[in-house]
């Protein structure tokens, strides 16, 4: 009921990265996923991913 | 947002409204508007075009109904913000389950309708991009979770952290403020200790994490289980507070039956002559009053500096499920000021409606001694609102004014004389009649403003 200003807001990349811990199990099987991925990609073991090369 | 003429419009954007369009046909959205946990919402029509809105660059506008009186999580009780917190929850967990998100978790999207949560800002529902994770957690875990971890564990109330920073508390600083014996509390790992440590090593971080998170499977079912660990930890969270020095005024108060009654009466006599749209009730402690007014008047908005009764006075309105009584925490001798940018996005406490009549019952001694505000100051505060006026004015000799003047050094509030108060009084108002109760300490004035 106010006015807001550029109401958009910075979700936090450490905020959505706890989101895969904080959903429980399976949750927590995302989170695991993220960090083989970058692993993987890391030591250039399979495909080059989609995303491109990070930084 | 526009308010004007007394309706409230919102103008929209291509893609707002099309957001608004995939939400509105939702059944959701019917569902949550009759349950009143959304305010009511249409598209404008007949709207003035005095109001330029028309021309303006707008694809849509949409048009709330008006909430009586406009507060903020500072202004509220620890319930209060529980309530609004789980209603934010649920919003999102029933939303997720229908394919959309609220993109913000902001408690300034939540109003109170007497003592019931409602969201009013449709347009923070969006799409849910499948594979995305919950955009609002940081934010919600700033301004709802935080602050209520903060009450409930520590006894630190959270109103003065929200009015400090309009973005609430980090979870570097909520981290900082739990001993090491909290860290075993339910949710103190994962929300408060893991949330900052990954805050801080991955704050600089350019990875785009939403594309990484998608394509490790992560799916809405994800949001929902942190929502619904949320809600539970939540509805756990109490708040267990000293009895404070008014907690127990009500039932102990050392007013004469008859002079409650007669109090009352004037009370009564005075709503009734004067049937005032908004009535604020300064310092309500257990409400009695501000129910009373609430019976003749259409909305009373009852404030007290003393959390603890405003949080009792708030669950028992909760109980009857109450709609014409908002209780309010708020320090009259400190009011919420305007706040954001420009001191404008949270507007003070009187540019958020004027009442037709403010009851001041045994108040202006706290206001006067206690929060050293000149008498004739405090009477110029309230005729600047333009407000009929129940003020109750206790003598030197009363007992609750012999203890607050005890505390301070002799002759320190010369202006605490009933003649002074007298003459003050009727410089700014028209005194109507004043009553004097048996007590013989406490004098009942009902006065309107004078042209």
């Amino acid at each position: 009921m106010s006015a807001s200003y550029l109401a958009y807001i910075d979700a936090g990349t450490g905020s959505l990265l706890l989101q895969a811990l904080a959903g429980g199990a399976a949750a927590v099987a995302v989170f695991a996923k993220v960090y083989w991925r970058r692993l993987k990609r890391l030591l250039r073991i399979g495909q080059p991913e989609e995303e491109g090369p990070q930084t | 947002m526009v308010i004007a003429e007394g309706r409230v419009f919102r103008l929209l954007a291509d893609r707002g409204l099309a957001d608004w369009r995939a939400l509105s046909s939702l059944p959701l959205f019917t569902e949550l508007v009759q349950e009143a946990k959304l305010v009511e919402t249409r598209e404008a029509v007949d709207v003035p075009a005095a109001l330029g809105l028309v021309s303006a660059n707008a694809a849509g506008i949409l048009e709330h109904d008006v909430l009586p009186f406009v507060s903020y999580p500072y202004e509220w009780t620890f319930g209060m913000l529980r309530d609004a917190a789980l209603l934010q929850l649920e919003l999102v967990r029933r939303s997720v389950n229908a394919g959309l998100i609220l993109k913000d978790s902001s408690p300034y999207n939540v109003q109170f309708h007497g003592a019931t949560p409602v969201f009013v800002d449709v347009g923070s529902f969006e799409t849910l991009q499948e594979g995305e994770p919950w955009a609002g957690y940081r934010q919600f875990c700033m301004l709802f979770l935080y602050p209520l971890l903060l009450e409930a564990w520590k006894g630190v109330p959270f109103r003065p952290w929200l009015r400090g920073r309009i973005d609430g508390i980090t979870p570097a600083e909520c981290r900082g403020l739990l001993g090491w014996r909290d860290l075993f509390r339910r949710g103190a790992l994962t929300h408060v200790v893991l949330h900052s440590k990954f805050e801080r090593s991955l704050g600089a971080s350019d990875r785009d994490l939403n594309r990484e998170l998608k394509a490790a499977g992560f799916h809405k079912e994800l949001i929902v289980a942190n929502v619904t660990r949320l809600e539970r930890l939540i509805s756990g969270l109490r708040w267990s507070p000293a009895p404070s020095a008014w907690s127990e005024y009500g039932p102990t108060t050392t007013y004469s039956q008859v002079d409650a009654e007669r109090k009352t009466k004037f009370v009564a006599d005075a709503v009734a002559e004067e049937g005032p749209a908004l009535v604020w009730d300064i310092g309500c402690n257990d409400g009695t009053h501000a129910r009373l007014a609430a019976e003749t008047a259409d909305y009373v908005v009852a404030m007290d500096a003393d959390a603890v009764v405003v949080d009792q006075l708030y669950e028992q309105l909760k109980s009857e499920e109450a709609k014409k009584v908002l209780p309010l925490t708020l320090n009259v001798a400190d009011p919420s000021p305007g706040l954001g940018w420009r001191g404008r996005e949270r507007r003070p406490l009187q540019e958020r409606g004027s009442p037709d009549l403010t009851i001041c019952l045994a108040l202006i001694h706290h206001v006067s001694i206690g929060g050293n505000i000149p008498v004739a100051e405090f009477l110029d505060w309230l005729r600047s609102l333009s407000t009929a006026l129940v003020i109750e004015f206790p003598t030197q000799d009363d007992p609750m004014v012999k203890r607050l003047l005890a505390r301070k050094r002799p002759h320190d509030h010369p202006d605490y004389q009933r003649e002074w108060f007298e003459r003050s009084l009727s410089e700014r108002f028209d005194v109507v009649r004043s009553e004097k109760l048996s007590s013989g300490t406490r004098e009942l004035y009902f006065a309107r403003p004078r042209a």
